[in-house]
C-alpha cells in the first residue's frame, strides 16, 4: 500500500475506533498505522458533538435518586460545628489552614479547578479504607536507584505511583508503562497506562489508568516500551516492581 | 460539580442507558463518568469543544469501554488528567456551532442520516441496525465509518474550527 492508501485505511479504522466497532485484528492494524500517522481527539470530538446535538433534542432525565446520589458523592465534607468559645491566638494557623481547605473544596464544586495528582493521591490515602501502599524496588541494575511506592484502592479502582530516581524518557522514542498483575482475574497483566518521567524532576506522582477492573492486585510492574505502549509487554526492559 | 450534574446529567444518562441497558450498571457507569469529568475538567477548552461535547466525549468513551469490557476487547485510553491546568469558568462552547453541525448532518445522504439516527440518537448496536434496516452488518459498519468522515469533511468546508481535515504526512 502506498501512503495515500495507508492513510485512507487509517482514517476508516480511526472512525471505527471512535464508533467503538473495531475487532481485535482491526485494533492491531489501527495501532500499527497510528504509529505513522498519529492520533488525536478531533474525530472523537466530532462524534461526541453529533451524539450530544441529537440527544439534546430529546434527552432522558437523570433519575432524581441517581442525581441525588451523585451530588452527595461530590459534595464537600461537612465542617464540624463550633461548640465553644474560640481562642483566636493559638488557633490562628489552623483557622487559616481550614480556610484554605474550604477554598479548595469550593473551587472543586465550581468545576473551575481540579486537584493535582498529588492531592488526589493524599485524598485516596485518607478517605479510602481499603487503600494499600506497596514500595517499588528496582528490577534491574540499570534502574538500581529507582524508588517509590504505589497506592491502590480496589473499591475505588483508583491508584497512584510516586516515583523518583527513574531516568527521564524521550516520549518520541520510549515510554514507561505500568502493568498490574491480578491473578484473581486473569494471568495476563492489566495495562495500567503509559506515562513519562520529565527531565530534571524530583519525585513525581503518576495516576494509574487501569484499563480493566482490578480486583486484588498482587504486583505492579513498570516496563519501558515503544511510544504509546504495547498491548502485551515482552518485558525486555523491566524498571521497577512492587509486590504485595 | 452540582451545577455540572444538573446541566449534563440527562445527556450522560442518555448516552449510558441506551448502551448499557442495565439500570444498576448504568448508575455505576454514570458515577464513573462524572468522576472522570471532575478529574479531567482542567482539560476542557471552550475554543475546541462545546461543554456538552466535552461531557459527551467522556461519556461515549466510558460507555464504549464498558461494552468492550463485556466482549473482553481492549479498551480506549482515558483522557489524560491535566490537573495543573485550570479550567475556564463555565462558558458556552464556541468551537462547534450547533447550526453548522445540523447543516452538515442534513447534507449527508438520506441513508447515512438514517444510520446516524439509529446509532447516535437511538443507540442501536451495529447488529441491531442491520436487523432493523435489512443491510448486511459489514455495510452498516462501513457506512457509519464513512458517514462520520463525510460529516467531518462537510464541517471542514463549512469552516468549523476543529482540526477536521488532517491529511497524511508528506
Amino acid at each position: 500500500m502506498n501512503v495515500e492508501d495507508r492513510w485512507t485505511r487509517f482514517e476508516e479504522l480511526d472512525a471505527g475506533r471512535v464508533l467503538g466497532d473495531l475487532d481485535a485484528a482491526e485494533l492491531a492494524e489501527w495501532q500499527e498505522l497510528s504509529r505513522d500517522f498519529g492520533s488525536d481527539d478531533a474525530l472523537d470530538q466530532l462524534a461526541a458533538e453529533v451524539e450530544a446535538v441529537m440527544i439534546l433534542e430529546k434527552p432522558l432525565v437523570l433519575p432524581p435518586a441517581v442525581a441525588a446520589r451523585l451530588k452527595r458523592e461530590f459534595a464537600p465534607t461537612p465542617s464540624s460545628k463550633s461548640t465553644g468559645k474560640i481562642v483566636i491566638g493559638p488557633w490562628l494557623g489552623w483557622a487559616v489552614a481550614a480556610c484554605l481547605l474550604g477554598l479548595l473544596v469550593v473551587s472543586r464544586l465550581n468545576f473551575s479547578q481540579t486537584p493535582t495528582a498529588e492531592q488526589r493521591r493524599s485524598l485516596l490515602v485518607e478517605k479510602s479504607a481499603d487503600s494499600r501502599r506497596l514500595p517499588f524496588a528496582p528490577a534491574s541494575d540499570s534502574y538500581a536507584a529507582a524508588q517509590g511506592e504505589v497506592v491502590w484502592s480496589d473499591s475505588r479502582q483508583e491508584g497512584y505511583m510516586t516515583l523518583s530516581n527513574i531516568p527521564a524518557n524521550d516520549p518520541a522514542r520510549r515510554q514507561y508503562q505500568l502493568w498490574i498483575v491480578d491473578p484473581s482475574r486473569d494471568e495476563i497483566p492489566v495495562d495500567g497506562g503509559v506515562f513519562d518521567i520529565p527531565a530534571g524532576s524530583g519525585p513525581v506522582v503518576i495516576p494509574i489508568q487501569a484499563k480493566l477492573a482490578v480486583k486484588n492486585p498482587a504486583a505492579f510492574v513498570i516496563t519501558l516500551e515503544q511510544p504509546g505502549g504495547v498491548v502485551k509487554s515482552k518485558q525486555e526492559v523491566v524498571v521497577a516492581l512492587a509486590k504485595s | 460539580m452540582e451545577a455540572c450534574i444538573e446541566a449534563h446529567g440527562g445527556l450522560v444518562w442518555s448516552i449510558v442507558l441506551k448502551r448499557v441497558r442495565d439500570r444498576s450498571a448504568a448508575e455505576d457507569l454514570t458515577q464513573e463518568i462524572f468522576t472522570e469529568i471532575w478529574k479531567t475538567s482542567g482539560r476542557y477548552d471552550p475554543s475546541i469543544a462545546s461543554e456538552s461535547g466535552f461531557v459527551a466525549m467522556i461519556a461515549r468513551r466510558r460507555a464504549i469501554d464498558w461494552s468492550r469490557r463485556q466482549q473482553r476487547l481492549p479498551e480506549m485510553e482515558s483522557l489524560p488528567d491535566k490537573a495543573d491546568f485550570p479550567a475556564p469558568v463555565e462558558t458556552p462552547g464556541h468551537a462547534m456551532d450547533r447550526d453548522s453541525l445540523w447543516k452538515a448532518l442534513e447534507s449527508l445522504p438520506d441513508e447515512t442520516r438514517r444510520l446516524f439516527t439509529l446509532h447516535f440518537e437511538q443507540g442501536l448496536t451495529h447488529s441491531e441496525i442491520a436487523e432493523s434496516t435489512g443491510l448486511p452488518l459489514g455495510s452498516v459498519k462501513t457506512r457509519l465509518r464513512r458517514g462520520l468522515l463525510e460529516a467531518r469533511a462537510l464541517l471542514g468546508r463549512l469552516g468549523e474550527r476543529l482540526n477536521l481535515n488532517p491529511g497524511p504526512p508528506p
